[in-house]
């Protein structure tokens, strides 16, 4: 069985601008990775690219076995995902963006329906199910953006700095519902907090000005430099 | 499910979003002012005899629906404009409000999404015009009890030109990165940067009769009124503006002038889109 995510020497410019350069990883199923590095590393464009939202200059990424590029619409049926600080419709209710979106990745009726109120029941915004979104603060929106990546259940959550918007309580709440998902799905998440990476994840990817750095155990790695801040510090040398 | 199935969700609700905006009620509301006035000007104070003051008596052409529903059709289609704000963010605004961040990374083709944005913002402005060519058509009945024929010809020119504005929104929403920019640019290029090339053809003695602005002056054509004699008596001894009034361009070539626009600039915006990188 192939890899949920292969990424093979992906690179991308940005007018000129190398912001990921050959990066190559594979990620297994059901494995939860991390991808960490300081601001402006290439952690959010190799999201970008695995989710066929920008183009890669060159290399190739699959999502369960499918380019993504080539056959985006199949990759990308497998993907639950939150991107940077995602938006949404304003005029609409939680219950009528989840039901577009589940529309969408071809769910139906009595389905999509217990399912809207399940994942909304989830990330506790089960009052607010037909409220317009125009008056949802940041975390509620985050919380939002959680409820439609795991709308359909797919197997590979890619997840972008989700905690962020997030209060204490919410952040909490998170780590909670991907502590259960992981047990069952792929989840693949950028972020540049070591302490959420720690928590959350058993494997990472360190990446530094569109570079891999380092792609293992956080557990070999903090044995490798004495402490998994060490190791990230040492990795990340020169980063601004 | 087949794209076919998709492009139906996207069109439903890309058409409730278009519902739920205030724009959509605040052009409709200006529509239907800006008809009941065009009716009230024409009636109350007697514009069919002003119009042709300086038009030799013999040469004057009575007040008629056929004239009545050009006069009142030729503002109504003013409407046509709503479309602009429609459209001028279908496209920039996924990316401008960062609202693509949910709606890309979905097993949809990004061709599926923007023809499904097209038609909701079609449909929108078919309604307005709808309901605007239904009060001029009900207000023909009640003062000349008849309906003009030339009325429905006048709708379908009047639909061509919303598609081929709207299409022209699609263009410059697909490439520049704010929604209010589009609009602008659009409003620019019809009103002025058309409006411009049009005249100066007609002045130097061509046919502009390409152009989409020139089009959209069919929509008057259908009703068997000549509009440059009516409207070029305001200018005095039967002048014309230089040709510029000479607006009754062939209904049939206009109307497949329009739909050019709209194929060639609508494609033109899918391509665009398809190619965006969602940054």
């Amino acid at each position: 069985m192939q890899d949920s995510i292969v990424i093979d020497n992906l690179t991308k410019y940005y007018n000129g601008f190398l912001a990921l350069d050959k990066v190559s990883l594979r990620v297994k199923w059901n494995e939860d990775v991390a991808l960490l590095g300081p601001n402006g590393a290439g952690k959010t464009t190799t999201l970008k690219i695995l989710c066929g939202l920008l183009r890669p200059s060159a290399g190739k990424a699959y999502l369960a076995g499918v380019n993504v590029v080539e056959e985006r619409e199949q990759a990308v049926s497998k993907v639950g995902a939150i991107l940077e600080t995602p938006e949404f419709y304003q005029f609409f209710t939680p219950r009528e963006t989840l039901s577009y979106l589940g529309r969408l990745r071809d769910m139906d009726g009595r389905e999509l329906k217990g399912r809207i109120k399940e994942v909304l029941n989830l990330v506790r915004l089960n009052e607010w199910t037909d409220v317009k979104i125009e008056k949802f603060s940041r975390g509620m929106k985050q919380r939002l953006a959680l409820a439609q990546a795991l709308l359909h259940d797919p197997p590979i959550l890619i997840l972008d700095e989700p905690s962020l918007g997030l209060d204490p309580r919410g952040m909490v709440e998170f780590r909670e519902i991907l502590k259960e998902e992981r047990k069952k799905k792929t989840v693949f998440f950028a972020s540049h907090l070591l302490t959420e990476v720690a928590l959350i994840c058993k494997k990472v990817a360190i990446i530094d000005r569109g570079k891999l750095r380092a792609y293992d155990d956080i557990s070999k790695l903090k044995k490798k430099y004495r402490s998994f801040e060490k190791a990230y510090l040492k990795l990340t040398e020169g980063a601004v | 499910m087949s794209e076919f199935e998709k492009l139906k969700v996207v069109t439903k609700y890309e058409l409730l979003k278009q519902i739920r905006r205030k724009r959509f009620y605040g052009a409709l509301a200006m529509t239907i002012l800006a008809v009941a006035l065009t009716i009230g000007f024409y009636k109350g104070l007697d514009i069919p005899t002003k119009l042709q003051e300086n038009v030799p008596v013999l040469l004057r052409i009575p007040d008629s629906a056929d004239m009545f529903a050009m006069f009142v059709t030729s503002m109504s289609a003013l409407a046509i404009l709503g479309a602009v704000f429609f459209a001028g963010d279908a496209i920039a605004s996924e990316f401008e409000r960062k609202t693509g961040y949910i709606l890309f990374p979905n097993p949809v083709k990004r061709t599926t999404l923007v023809v499904g944005k097209y038609l909701a913002c079609f449909i929108a402005t078919a309604t307005i015009l709808a309901v605007a060519y239904l009060i001029s058509a009900g207000a023909s009945l009640a003062f000349y009890g008849q309906v003009p024929g030339g009325m429905l010809g006048s709708f379908a020119l009047a639909l061509a030109l919303a598609s081929g504005i709207i299409s022209l929104a699609f263009a410059f929403s697909s490439v520049f990165k704010g929604g209010m920019g589009a609009t602008i640019a659009t409003l620019l290029t019809y009103m002025v940067v058309f409006s411009v090339i049009s005249s100066g053809l007609a002045y130097a003695g061509y046919n502009p009769w390409f152009m989409l602005d020139r089009a959209g002056d069919a929509i008057t054509s259908t009703y068997g009124v000549p509009f440059a004699q009516v409207f070029g008596g305001m200018m005095g001894g039967g002048q014309t503006m230089g040709g510029m009034m000479q607006a009754s361009s062939d209904p049939v070539l206009s109307f497949l002038t329009s739909l050019t626009y709209a194929g060639v600039l609508f494609l033109l915006s899918i391509w665009v889109t398809k190619r965006r990188d969602m940054i």
